[in-house]
Parts: structure tokens; sequence; C-alpha cells
């Protein structure tokens, strides 16, 4: 399980799966979870519910060992066929935090869940050139900032690429300011 | 819990500590020997040369008690011979080999990396730091200051794209081969290095898993192919 206290295994945790239920629970009808509507939750009921819950509901096994689970977990839409066809094409154009803003622990929960080896493949594969991609940015900031099209990119990184440019380029900012402070003394 | 620092070391503390390396010097006053904590100092007496640590190098420098020796490598000539083989396309996935290393001490400096007897084929570990520092505070030490500072640039420049290169190899388990890579050119790149495996390493974690699994089935022969250990929550009775 990721770690309690940070902030970013929280907010990954946070995102939201598909879940279908597999009985009726009456008293969460008006709860936020079902879009507070009244509609009352019957088998078969489809709801988005965050990584958290779903997955408890999913691995819970209330009647021992030989009962089905509360909920079934289905794959949220942002690891689906389309997204993952799109990143096996063009990894670097598809816009990742439109698909969820900490695409990477999503699918690294989902990983956890469901043994999806090739769903793991096209990750590593779209990490790697996404990588590649934000190195080159973070050297030439100058032209990044002027450019049209690549704040496109910039703006289609998720959490977790954002780190990662944040600390590219405070790299190279770091030994800049060495550089100048030395020059002075 | 307040945010961690970068593991590592900083491109600013990589440059406080290469000023423990020593350099040539070559005195204009006499002076006693210091008795630093790294270990004595040799006495001062000009106009003969004694290796000092880059720091006090320095501050005599300013104090225009001395003057330092640049060191082998950082000529015209050694560094076009290093900048040619760098660029040299046979060379494409290699840096410049590092000095031979002496038999290893308890603590620095290390070694003679940067003083008068320096290997003037090979960049030490600190040659981008001590340049620089050099040729910032004792500029009229050189003969050529601006071949040599173009030539310091343009190293740097064919190494860190090197470096970069070297990216597209990165992946969850292995390493890459950076030998002769120098301090600052690590500590620029660490941040982002790091946080590129460390994301591999998330994601290839559940096939991590489970090969492993596999292989611990496979060395227990007896057992038969499913294993106890695969679904925590159920009892076996």
């Amino acid at each position: 399980m990721a770690s309690y206290y940070s902030p970013t295994a929280i907010l990954t945790d946070a995102q939201k799966a598909p879940a279908t239920f597999s009985l009726a629970v009456p008293a969460l009808s008006h709860s936020p979870l079902n879009n507070n509507s009244g509609t009352p939750i019957t088998p078969a009921t489809t709801l988005d519910l965050p990584l958290w819950l779903a997955e408890m509901l999913a691995v819970s096994r209330p009647s021992g060992p030989a009962s089905a689970p509360l909920a079934t977990l289905d794959m949220p839409s942002a690891l689906g066929p389309k997204v993952m066809n799109a990143l096996t094409a063009d990894a670097t154009s598809v816009e990742l935090r439109q698909q969820a803003q900490w695409f990477y622990g999503l699918g690294e929960r989902m990983l956890e869940l469901f043994e999806d080896e090739e769903m793991g493949a096209v990750l590593l594969t779209t990490f790697k050139q996404r990588a590649l991609e934000i190195a080159d940015k973070a050297q030439n900031t100058r032209t990044a900032q002027q450019g049209g099209d690549s704040g496109d990119f910039m703006s289609g990184l998720d959490e977790t690429e954002r780190q990662l440019f944040r600390a590219a380029h405070d790299g190279t900012h770091a030994v800049k300011r060495w550089f100048e402070a030395t020059s002075r003394g | 819990m307040a945010p961690p620092l970068p593991p590592g070391l900083t491109p600013s503390e990589v440059g406080f500590l290469c000023e423990m390396e020593h350099v040539t010097v070559i005195p204009r006053q006499t002076l006693d020997g210091l008795e630093l904590l790294g270990g004595p100092t040799g006495a001062l007496k000009p106009p003969f040369p004694t290796p000092l640590p880059l720091w006090l190098a320095l501050l005599l420098k300013k104090q225009r008690r001395a003057n330092i020796t640049p060191p082998p490598w950082l000529s015209v000539e050694a560094l076009t011979q290093i900048l040619d083989f760098e660029t040299d396309e046979r060379t494409a996935e290699l840096f410049s080999p590092s000095p031979n290393l002496p038999p290893a001490t308890t603590s620095a400096p290390l070694g003679d990396a940067a003083t008068a007897r320096a290997q003037a084929d090979a960049l030490p570990y600190h040659w981008l730091e001590i340049g620089h520092l050099l040729i910032t505070h004792a500029a009229d030490d050189f003969d050529d200051l601006d071949a040599v500072r173009k030539l310091l640039r343009d190293l740097r420049e064919v190494r860190m794209s090197k470096l970069r290169k070297g990216f597209e190899v990165l992946d969850a388990g292995g390493g890459v081969k950076m030998n002769g890579v120098g301090g600052m050119e690590i500590a620029e790149v660490r941040g982002f290095v790091g946080g590129v495996v460390d994301g591999l390493r998330r994601l290839n974690r559940s096939r991590e898993e489970s090969r492993k699994e596999r292989e611990t089935e496979e060395r227990e022969n007896g057992l038969g192919s499913s294993s106890y250990r695969d679904d925590e929550d159920e009892d076996m009775l």
C-alpha cells in the first residue's frame, strides 16, 4: 500500500475508478458518491468511486472466503484501450493531465490489482519517451516559453512529470547560480 | 512531516566540497605550516611550490601572497586534446577517462588531482568546479585565459549532451555506465535521473513482484503450482 503520510499517495488514491455493486446499498442513495441523487443503489449499479474505497469493496469478502466481494472493479477510462492505443502511437502527444492528474500513480495502483502485462509495458515506454521530452524542454526554457505548441505538451503533463521537469530545471539552475556566486567572491 | 530534502549533494554543495582539493601554490611570502583539521600543510618558503587546499590557495591569492599554478590538465593543449577525444565519433558512448586514482586513503584531500603533478590527459572528478574557480580568481596565472575558458565551456557542453543521450537507456532495473563523469555534472542531472528511475521502478513493481513469486515457486519444486502466499485474504484451513 502507498505510504500513509504522503500527499502524493493520498491524492492518487482519491482518483476515481468505476465499480459495479453486486448488492443493494440503500443507505448510500443520498451520499455524494451517488451524486446526491435519490436513486437507490441496486445490484449492477456502476458508480465512480475513489480508488481507496473501490479497492476495499472489491477485495472484501464479507461472508468468508467463498462469498463474492461487495463490488467489482473495472479499469478507469484513463487507462482504457483508447488511451493505451493513443500512447502506443505517440506517447508525447497525449494529454495525460486530462485523463488523470496523477496518471502514473493511477496506473501503478491498477497494475497492483490487475496483472495486465501489456498495460505495464505501454506505461513504461510512455514514461521513458515523455521523460526524454521533458529533459529536452527543461534545457531550452527560453524557446519553450516562446513556442506555442510546446505549451500543449507542458500543460498535458501529469503531476509526477511536472516534478521531473522541476527537478531537471532546478539542477541546471543551481549549477548556474553556483557559477555566478563564485564569480563574485 | 516536513518536506524531505532532495537526496544527494546539490550543485552548491559539490562546489563547496571541491575546495578541499590540493593545488600547487607558488608563495610570495613566507608562512609557517598550518595545522589544519585535515592535516598539516607544508611551510611556505618562496619561491618553492607547495601543495595547499584550494580554499586556502584562493584566500592567499586574494591577499596577493601567492600565485596558483594551473594543473597540467587545465592548459590549452591538454584541454584541446581531451575535447578532441570527446567529440570524436568513436567515443560517443564514453567520457574521457578519469585519472588513475591513488590507493584509497581515509579522507580528503583526494590526491594530486589538481596539483602540478596531476595527470595531464584526464579530467579529475571536480574538473569543472576547479577550472571555473581558477580562471575566475587566478586569471593572471594563466597563459591564455580566453582560450581556456572557451575550451572549458565547450567541454561542458559536449559532456552534458552525452549525458542526456544516456538518458535513453535508463531502465527500472539497470544502471548507467558513467565512468569519467565529474561531480558537478552528476549534481546537475541527479534530481532528474533519480526521478525517472524511481518512476520506472514503481511502474515495474507489479511485474517485479510477480517475477519474484514465480522464481520462488520454481525454487521450491515440491509445492506444486499454487502458492500459499497468493491470496492474503484467504485462510487455508
